[in-house]
């Protein structure tokens, strides 16, 4: 019960942070793309997937690699700048 | 005269062909008009949605020759990844994992399945089944696509030294930037692991997540990352609490509880084609005095260390992994409690998420060398 009430106490704490939404910065995106994403895995190239599952995929991946959500926005942003119409095949 | 009508017949059927032609070309304009407006509603609708759901995950198929025996078609495995996601607020991601084993039967686990609610931007609270934060390995490299090799090291399997999944909550995210230095971490609580025996006779810290601690204090863990640079993680993790005993086999009515413990350290680094990975794990279980068996407790240990190289030029990858692991406890005598594996593998990629990979494996087992084997696998992420 003693480590529920710690981790509701470290929840309080830190869900009050400011959490202002900023403009999603691409040149950020790019840089973290390239850093978090290989350090597990092979780089997933903007067409591999669709404007819509690179939405859920960037989400599960602010899980796993332990993103911010700006970070996050960031990646999403540039991912979805640097799709073309070339893409679909 | 005949030319004067011959001249009348032609000129009307151009009138009239060319007034068929606007008319063509009045409808395909139009039509073309409609398809805009129609796609417009289409993206808009898209753009509009609160939730919806991506199908992900991975596949592979195995082929083994061991030293000596067999060579055979050694597995298939389908692993659907089910992502949910509710605005920014909120994404449930479920794994299963299908395996037909040498019966044909098939084989299913839930490997996790866990709603995340987004606090905030360096928080996320997340509940159900997850992967263990304990060590890296286990939460993020074990899927086939993303390992390098066909096969996990040495005690980073099921019933390793590596714990698997929790069944509990955790709190994660990423932390704001410190100068140039980014971080991650995660806190959890979790039901407790079991100490028992598996269907070898090994003596084993069951590790997979339960609805159920059986009455044992549950493990609070965490796991702080820090990249010290673009591409390289540290990290550092650990959790203490206790295992339920199931090798209490008395008959009595008690209950036995013992300390738990696990801890892991490790390294990935990944520039311009290099990829470092490295982790050691343990987990340990303590003694109790009113356990029946006379089973003391002891320490798992894991280790491994590997390097891989990516020449783009031929989408080709060489591996070299070491892999050590230690259990106190071995129902045969003749593998020992410690093994040792090296892998070397070459990996051919069709794509960043196709990829071939052959490799030969040397397991040692207590200082002798006693199994070799080929391995290939086609594996895919989708």
């Amino acid at each position: 019960m003693k480590k529920l009430l710690i981790i509701v106490a470290l929840l309080s704490g830190m869900s009050l942070m400011a959490d202002e939404v900023e403009p999603a910065d691409t040149i950020n995106g790019v840089q973290v793309w390239a850093d978090a994403c290989m350090r597990c895995h092979n780089l997933r190239e903007p067409a591999v997937l669709s404007k819509r599952a690179w939405k859920y995929s960037m989400q599960h991946m602010r899980i796993r690699a332990g993103l911010t959500g700006k970070e996050t926005r960031d990646v999403l942003a540039f991912i979805l700048e640097s799709k073309t119409d070339g893409d679909a095949k | 005269m005949n030319k004067i009508i011959l001249s009348i017949g032609l000129s009307s059927l151009l009138t009239t062909m060319l007034v068929a032609s606007e008319k063509d070309d009045a409808i395909i304009a139009q039509l073309l008009q409609d398809v805009a407006v129609l796609n417009s509603m289409k993206a808009d609708l898209e753009g509009n949605a609160m939730s919806g759901f991506q199908l992900a995950g991975y596949a592979s198929f195995d082929f083994v020759a061991p030293d000596g025996g067999d060579a055979e078609f050694s597995g298939v495995k389908f692993a659907p990844i089910f992502h949910y996601q509710y605005g920014d607020i909120f994404q449930f991601e479920g794994e299963l994992e299908f395996e037909i084993d040498a019966n044909g039967e098939t084989v299913t686990a839930l490997e996790y399945a866990a709603g995340t609610i987004f606090l905030n931007d360096y928080m996320g609270l997340q509940i159900g089944q997850f992967m263990s934060p304990i060590g890296q390995f286990v939460q993020n490299i074990h899927p086939s696509w993303i390992n390098k090799l066909p096969s996990t090291p040495v005690g980073f399997g099921h019933d390793g030294a590596a714990p698997t999944s929790n069944v509990g909550m955790a709190l994660r995210g990423g932390l704001p930037k410190m100068g140039n230095l980014r971080s991650n971490y995660v806190v959890f609580v979790a039901n407790a692991p079991r100490y028992g025996k598996a269907a070898d006779g090994d003596i084993i810290i069951d590790a997979t997540g339960k609805t159920s601690s059986g009455g044992a204090s549950q493990l609070l863990g965490a796991r702080y990352a820090l990249n010290p640079i673009g591409g390289m993680e540290i990290g550092i993790s650990g959790g203490v609490g206790e295992a339920f005993d199931d090798t209490n086999t008395s008959g009595t009515s008690a209950n036995v509880f013992r300390d738990y413990s696990a801890m892991g350290v490790d390294f990935m680094y990944n520039n311009n084609g290099l990829d470092i990975k490295a982790e050691y794990i343990q987990q340990k279980i303590g003694e109790n005095s009113l356990a029946t068996t006379s089973l003391k407790g002891g320490t798992w240990t894991a280790f491994y260390a590997q390097v891989a190289y990516q020449i783009n030029s031929l989408n080709l990858e060489p591996v070299l992994r070491y892999s050590d692991y230690e259990n106190p406890y071995v129902n045969n005598e003749n593998i020992g409690n410690r093994k040792q594996q090296i892998a070397v593998g070459l990996n051919y990629l069709f794509a960043n998420n196709l990829i071939a990979k052959f490799a030969y494996e040397n397991d040692t087992n207590n200082n002798i060398d006693n199994a070799n084997r080929v391995r290939a696998q086609l594996a895919f992420g989708f």
